[in-house]
């Protein structure tokens, strides 16, 4: 993976003291809250219900050992002893004290992380494919370009002060497990006719209160030219953005208002200008990033598979572990590993320091030294030989660490909600826990198979509620928290937004509505291997809408 | 030029009384009546304790016509620098003999200091400051030390720096410059030589509009600034007989803010902002809102003051490309910082439509966003936020100056590696 240089290094040391000296001058008072609150929010700082909440990047979701155990010693040090992995690829820390900041930062500084632009009116941290590098599926490994779009928007002296924050995603894999078409611009990777491999651009997507799915704004952009492109179209969307109403503001209502040939003209107009100038990426600069994610040194091992089918009855729990929780890698005798944060019960994202640090010597041990971090917030250990499987699982689960439930309806995505976050409405993580607790039969979560659940608790989205197979999203009326019920939505390549099928349902209502729409879906499959939301597709609202709220 | 400024006696300070005073005095006269300002200072102020410093140049007829009316014993310090225009020299003894001036001076260089450091004549070219200085500051300075105050024919028109002069200024020193001709401009100029039957410099004609000393005078082309002429090429705009102390004209009065941060340093603002129903074709030292000015082309192009252009968020500067180069300034407002159009108008003006004039910041300028704006090309910031203020002035602003992505035509040559990284140029 990227490793800081020298410049790097002075980069972010340059930035921790910049920061360092903005709190300095809030404490005296120098800087009044509305002059300090765009400050630290580009530094990751926000300002939530009961303390400060400090969101540390993790570049495109890839991490190291020694990084982990640096999150985990600030999780110890500094906050309660948990840290929490967001959608975005990051980590939350919910607790820290503004005097402790700048000593956090120092500490993330000598490991080559930092919080800059975490937050903010900038373009945030860059996400991709959490099996990027790793992939069967692959095209080709979106993290140089990633690292060199990283690069590109730091500090970014044009694009600090947007209209609102913009998002960019990246995958270089056939399947989207990125949301690139729910990004500010998302990127797929794409191969030309020439056989030349590009990138596909699409623009104007987006969660929150006004969900859209982005369009293709260039069916094919090089390399070279990618950073004049994006650039054109940041640059038309500094201009032309809507600064009127904070909730019009992001690009998607830009190209849904003005259209997205208006859009793709006015850029195109930009990248004419632009195009072949200082922003041209040369393919050594390319080559020189790319020589840092080379592959690791695999071994040729001789078990390239492992029976599944006999673990699951020798053991299991493992079986089931290996049957959901491992990825087809590129190399032969490899996989990935996902490490659920969704344990029954549990707040979904989060970690403990100790799990932390167990996370990183198995990365140290059996990862080639690397992590990701999952939208889906889960872990991931890349790179594991299929013979090293036994000793990882046992080691999850002296930690807690070893649901077998990936992408099972236990699996959900979940924001912080009203136990954290200042903006929502209702609580999620409660109403996440109550739903694990209800599904956390592993025969039952098997019978039903793919079944994506996201829960928001409130319209901003962060829970990605609008693409869930099931979407749940707290809303609050007459001072009663309610829940919104969706289904359908889609974050992959199928991208689709959830139906809203009628009225909210309190807390106490909701896992049994969800019961009954899984067992509408169950009575009405064609067979065990139709999942949810090809059911859902086929079979239109209405069944759906009448397990809800029955035929009246 | 300006060490000699620095000596402990011209950091005396003021006093409030005296500052007042010339607050009142600067209220007393209407903007025209020099002669009455003239008057005041040389019978009421300081009888006996002041002079006039004239260059006889192209506009020294009219002031040295009041000196005539009002007192022609009034010594007249002219500074003979060695270098001037043969016709300059005519000029003086023509005006001498027309107004009847019956005490002008000619203040000659030390010529140990011209042995010294202009033995081969050419100081002019190699280090026009010195040169300056030796021929002007430092003889002048000499005479006038043990005055009160003195006269000078500066006017507001002639240059941005000049744009707030007003009749009477307290130098640091606490003595007191008296400038009757503050208001005047160009046109007024014109008509008081031609209601007096004055005689014009030999040069005039020949299209020099401000005189000075042969080598560094040259001609104005029309529509340029009358003082552009002189030290042309070079980032150089007063001899140094008129700076105050901080390189700034003197304060005219205690409540004048220095609020332009430019080159290093805070100076007095030439310009005053844009009021609604202001005169297109006239105004002067002003930036023009961008929608007023291609609503106004015509006349904004055939208005021969110096002026500047508003670049407000949502104004397309592609719509004024073809006319930059007639504004000295260009001021990008940001009415809030967290408004970034203007980092967007400032780079497509730099980098695409190659400005070169001043850029500066205006609205909502604080600490943290100075950085971005520099390197978006931004090179003056009008600044009223004072915890900034004072980190400027101390030079601790709180910058990130190491940098990924190539901005602004300076940080990178084109054609080489676009992520080469370097650590910002030091602009000021």
């Amino acid at each position: 993976m990227y490793r800081y240089d020298e410049f790097d290094a002075a980069f972010v040391q340059e930035r921790t003291a910049q920061f360092s000296d903005q709190v300095a001058r809030r404490l005296t008072g120098d800087l009044n809250e509305d002059q300090f609150r765009p400050l630290r929010l580009m530094n990751g700082l926000y300002l939530q219900l009961h303390a400060y909440m400090l969101r540390i990047a993790v570049p495109y979701g890839t991490m190291n050992a020694r990084q982990m155990r640096m999150l985990a010693h600030i999780a110890r040090t500094y906050d309660r002893g948990y840290g929490h992995f967001t959608t975005r690829q990051n980590i939350q820390f919910n607790w820290p004290k503004l005097r402790d900041v700048p000593r956090i930062l120092a500490d993330l500084a000598s490991v080559e992380m930092h919080s800059i632009q975490t937050s903010g009116n900038c373009i945030r941290n860059i996400t991709t494919d959490q099996f990027a590098g790793a992939a069967a599926d692959e095209i080709i490994d979106p993290r140089p370009v990633a690292e060199i779009l990283r690069q590109w928007s730091s500090l970014h002296p044009e694009f600090s002060y947007l209209p609102r924050k913009f998002k960019i995603a990246m995958t270089g894999a056939t399947a989207d497990r990125a949301a690139i078409r729910f990004h500010d611009i998302g990127l797929q990777a794409t191969t030309s006719k020439l056989g030349e491999i590009g990138w596909q651009v699409w623009v104007g997507g987006g969660l929150g209160r006004t969900p859209m799915i982005g369009k293709m704004i260039s069916g094919f952009v090089p390399h070279e030219h990618l950073l004049a492109y994006l650039e054109s179209i940041l640059r038309v969307y500094n201009r032309y953005g809507r600064r009127d109403n904070k909730f019009k503001a992001r690009i998607k209502i830009l190209v849904h208002e003005e259209g997205l040939d208006s859009i793709r003209q006015q850029v195109e107009e930009e990248f004419a200008h632009l195009k072949g100038g200082v922003l041209t990426l040369p393919q050594e600069e390319l080559d020189r990033i790319t020589r840092y994610f080379a592959q690791p040194d695999y071994e040729l091992v001789n078990q390239t598979t492992v029976d599944v089918a006999r673990e699951k009855i020798v053991n299991p729990p493992y079986g089931r572990w290996l049957e959901r929780n491992l990825n087809a890698h590129r190399q032969p005798g490899y996989v990935s590993v996902t490490i659920s944060l969704k344990p029954v019960g549990g707040a979904p994202g989060d970690a403990t320091d100790t799990q932390m640090d167990a996370i990183a010597d198995l990365a140290e041990r059996y990862s080639a030294n690397e992590l990701r971090v999952s939208h889906e917030q889960n872990i991931v250990l890349p790179h594991v030989k299929v013979t090293d499987l036994p000793a990882v699982y046992a080691a999850l689960v002296d930690q807690g660490l070893a649901d077998g439930n990936a992408g099972q309806i236990t699996d959900i995505i979940c924001c912080p909600g009203l136990d954290f976050c200042a903006l929502a409405n209702a609580r999620s993580i409660p109403l996440a826990q109550e739903l694990t607790r209800k599904f956390q039969s592993p025969e039952r979560q098997a019978e039903i198979g793919d079944l994506k659940i996201k829960i928001s608790g409130c319209i901003n989205a962060c829970g990605h509620h609008h693409v869930g197979h099931i979407g749940i999203l707290g809303v609050e009326k007459k001072g009663t928290e309610l829940y919104q019920i969706t289904v359908g939505g889609d974050a992959t390549e199928n991208a689709a937004i959830g139906d809203i099928l009628g009225h909210g349902f309190v807390a106490d209502a909701v896992p049994d509505a969800i019961e009954r729409l899984v067992d509408t879906y169950i009575a009405r499959r064609t067979s065990a291997d139709e999942p949810f939301i090809t059911a859902y597709r086929r079979l239109g609202k209405e069944p759906f809408k009448e397990a809800l709220y029955g035929n009246a | 030029m300006l060490d000699l400024a620095l000596s402990p006696i011209r950091q005396h300070k003021p006093d409030k009384l005296r500052q007042l005073g010339i607050m009142s005095l600067n209220g007393m006269f209407d903007e025209m009546d020099g002669a009455g300002v003239l008057r005041q200072a040389v019978t009421e102020l300081l009888p006996g304790d002041i002079a006039i410093v004239s260059s006889f140049g192209a506009d020294s007829v009219v002031l040295l016509h009041m000196v005539a009316e009002v007192d022609r014993t009034l010594p007249v310090y002219f500074l003979e620098t060695g270098k001037h225009f043969p016709e300059t020299l005519a000029y003086v003894e023509t005006l001498k003999r027309h107004l009847g001036l019956a005490n002008v001076i000619a203040l000659h260089p030390d010529p140990s200091d011209v042995a010294r450091f202009d033995a081969g004549g050419d100081l002019w070219e190699t280090d026009p400051d010195s040169c300056c200085h030796i021929r002007k500051t430092e003889p002048l300075d000499a005479r006038v030390s043990g005055l009160g105050g003195w006269v000078t024919g500066r006017k507001r028109f002639q240059t941005a720096e000049r744009g707030v002069l007003p009749h009477f200024e307290l130098t640091a020193d606490d003595r007191i410059k008296v400038n009757p001709l503050a208001y005047f401009s160009d046109a007024d100029i014109t008509a008081y030589k031609l209601k007096y039957g004055l005689p014009e410099h030999p040069l005039y004609s020949k299209g020099y509009k401000s005189i000075g000393c042969a080598p560094c005078t040259s001609v104005v082309a029309e529509g340029e600034d009358p003082r552009a002429g002189r030290w042309r090429g070079l980032n150089k705009k007063e001899c140094g007989i008129h700076f105050d102390f901080n390189g700034a004209i003197a304060k005219p009065m205690a409540a004048q803010e220095l609020n332009l941060f430019k080159d290093g340093k805070f100076i007095a603002d030439p310009f005053r902002p844009w009021v609604e129903g202001d005169d297109p074709a006239a105004a002067r030292y002003t930036h023009i809102p961008l929608p007023v000015f291609l609503d106004n082309r015509d006349a904004v192009l055939a208005n021969p003051h110096p002026l500047g252009l508003l670049v407000s968020p949502g104004d397309k500067v592609e719509l004024a490309r073809g006319d930059l180069d007639r504004f000295v300034s260009i001021a990008i407002n940001f009415p809030a910082f967290t408004d970034g159009r203007g980092y967007s108008s400032a780079r497509l003006l730099v980098e695409r439509y190659g400005y070169k004039g001043e850029l500066r910041a205006v609205g909502d300028v604080l600490h943290d966003q100075i950085s971005h704006m520099r390197r978006c090309g931004i090179t003056a910031f009008v600044v009223r936020h004072e915890p900034t203020k004072k980190a400027l002035i101390e030079g601790k602003l709180a910058t990130v100056d190491i940098f990924y992505q190539p901005v602004g035509l300076t940080e990178i040559p084109l054609g080489t590696r676009p992520f080469l990284r370097r650590r910002a140029v030091e602009n000021a």
